[in-house]
């Protein structure tokens, strides 16, 4: 996914020079091939992301497309209020870069692991929140960005999954992305970023699940969900986010008093992560590992 | 465009409006009517013409001011100046970039500088001859992001970029010196690499000399100009005394303030 994303961003910024890439010292082998063909659009603006905010955002007002790039830990969270108003409030066109959301810097700990990213984000207003599964939602999100008018959060997750659709997906903002479909089968999860992977192990050749992707999380096509919710006995929502404000709080929001079923959000708990470990230990933590969520949803 | 004018219209403004920060925009009166009547380019009728100069309040609580001179250069209409602070009007308390001629929405302090910088910047990647001008209240540079905007500007050699520190001495909860001791701010600023020099915020001779010395100098290096300020200035009873940061306008304070005013015509 991340080569992905550095084709995405060169191509964008080879295209049109008022593409910029603003990071806050992070980024280093990904940028490789950026810094060799745009130099001039390559800024480094040091270990200081609320500058590196504002900055983009008076760029922005001066006509240039800003892509800002920080951990998910970083930006969004340390820089909320530079997002909020330097940004969505004048609904200025930049695009940030949450590299590593969920809980994929597992051994650093809590401070860079991102899991209240989407929460945060989404009581604001003006920017889309695009969470995409693998290389081609990712290729597509970029593309979605890029012609949107106002301002986007790409939330990057575990970068080495694997791929879950076989080719471009060409999605339109808002749409939910079908990966395993039996038409109306019983069970429905809906999963976003990392979490589409174990979602699609899990329905595999299930003839009882569907399955859709979620890459954009807001704006969500409203009519789609509940279309897609509507006749199903139960409703799984999965994602490497806190349960509080993430996509199972969106979809929540859409169908209840629509959409009668069993209805649950399977995503982080209301706690940090507790131990140091690896990446499948904090999932298996969390209880977001193949065998436990195989066990709850089957 | 006379300061004495803009001070008129501050005192009707916060008395029509029932609005507090009178003291805020009395200290930037002459800052602000030296910068739009001498030195900022605004095209007449387009203030949000692509090639126009920048004019950040990031201290954004003292914009009764600003207002004030986009209403004497014709840019706000008497209209909007005389509903200032009312219901469903436009005006609101704190600077707003939903108003044409205001480049960044302020008062959450801390974040204008930031804003002028990538401003500045565009225009040097741009190459335009833009000038960047941005005020910043001296309390407000408590705040970690102005530092941060200003390792930046030296890195970027923004020497488009006029930062303008508004040291009245006062912050929300008292003097300067006993809330958070800023030091010597001239020579902070000359650490982080600016071209720095303190001045008579109050004397518009001073300011544009200053003003036009710095733009002039294409050094690479950004720009400092320490304006020494009286909060309230311009009406005796509100000079130095912090009440009016929070203080609305009675019959009387403003019989009397308007007295005062008038005298100096």
């Amino acid at each position: 996914m991340r080569a992905a994303f550095s084709d995405a961003l060169v191509a964008a910024a080879k295209a049109n020079p008022k593409v910029l890439l603003l990071t806050g010292d992070h980024g280093y082998a990904l940028f490789d091939v950026f810094r060799k063909e745009c130099p001039q659009q390559y800024i480094n603006c040091g270990i200081a992301e609320q500058n590196m905010v504002g900055v983009a955002a008076g760029l922005a007002k001066a006509g240039f497309i800003p892509f800002v790039y920080g951990l998910s830990a970083f930006v969004p969270i340390r820089v909320l209020e530079q997002i909020k108003i330097d940004v969505c409030y004048e609904s200025l066109k930049v695009i940030f870069i949450g590299d590593g959301a969920g809980v994929v810097y597992s051994h650093l700990g809590s401070s860079h692991q991102s899991t209240e990213d989407i929460a945060a984000l989404r009581a604001i207003p003006n920017i889309n929140i695009l969470s995409p599964a693998d290389r081609f939602e990712l290729s597509n999100s970029m593309a979605l960005a890029l012609a949107s008018e106002q301002a986007t959060y790409l939330r990057m997750g575990k970068a080495d999954l694997g791929d879950i659709h076989t080719g471009p997906t060409n999605s339109s903002m808002g749409a939910l992305v079908p990966v395993v479909i039996n038409q109306l089968a019983d069970i429905l999860i809906l999963a976003t970023g990392s979490m589409v992977g174990v979602a699609n192990q899990i329905a595999g050749e299930n003839k009882n699940i569907d399955l859709y992707s979620v890459p954009s999380i807001k704006p969500i096509d409203v009519k789609s969900v509940l279309d897609i919710c509507t006749g199903r006995k139960k409703i799984f929502v999965l994602e490497e986010h806190s349960k509080y404000g993430g996509l199972g709080s969106c979809i929540a929001e859409i169908i209840a008093g629509k959409v009668l079923c069993d209805f649950k959000t399977i995503g982080i708990d209301d706690r940090f992560s507790e131990l140091c470990g690896d990446y499948a230990y904090l999932m298996e933590e969390h209880g977001l590992n193949m065998d436990k969520l195989d066990k709850l949803i089957v | 465009m006379k300061a004495n004018n803009i001070r008129n219209t501050i005192l009707e403004m916060a008395f029509s409006g029932a609005t507090v920060h009178v003291g805020c925009a009395f200290s930037i009166v002459e800052i602000l009517t030296v910068l739009y009547r001498n030195h900022l380019n605004f095209p007449a009728n387009d203030v949000e013409s692509p090639v126009r100069d920048y004019m950040v309040l990031s201290k954004g609580h003292g914009v009764m001011a600003q207002y004030a001179c986009l209403h004497e250069k014709g840019y706000l209409a008497s209209e909007d100046i005389q509903q200032y602070f009312k219901n469903g009007t436009r005006l609101k308390g704190l600077a707003d970039a939903h108003i044409p001629g205001i480049e960044a929405t302020t008062g959450s302090l801390g974040h204008g500088l930031s804003v002028a910088v990538g401003l500045a910047l565009a225009a040097k990647l741009n190459k335009t001859e833009q000038m960047c001008y941005v005020i910043v209240g001296d309390g407000e540079i408590n705040e970690g992001p102005i530092w941060e905007a200003a390792l930046f500007a030296a890195q970027f050699k923004l020497d488009n970029l006029i930062v303008i520190v508004d040291k009245n001495g006062f912050q929300a909860m008292g003097t300067t010196d006993e809330v958070m001791s800023l030091g010597n701010i001239e020579a902070k600023f000359l650490a982080f690499d600016f071209d720095a020099v303190t001045i008579d915020g109050h004397s518009e001779l001073e300011l544009d000399i200053a003003m036009s010395t710095f733009k002039a100098n294409k050094n690479g290096k950004p720009k400092v100009l320490v304006a020494n300020t009286v909060k309230g200035k311009g009406v005796s009873f509100m000079e130095n005394d912090n009440i009016w940061h929070y203080t609305r306008l009675n019959n009387e304070t403003y019989a009397a303030a308007v007295a005062q005013l008038q005298g100096e015509e």
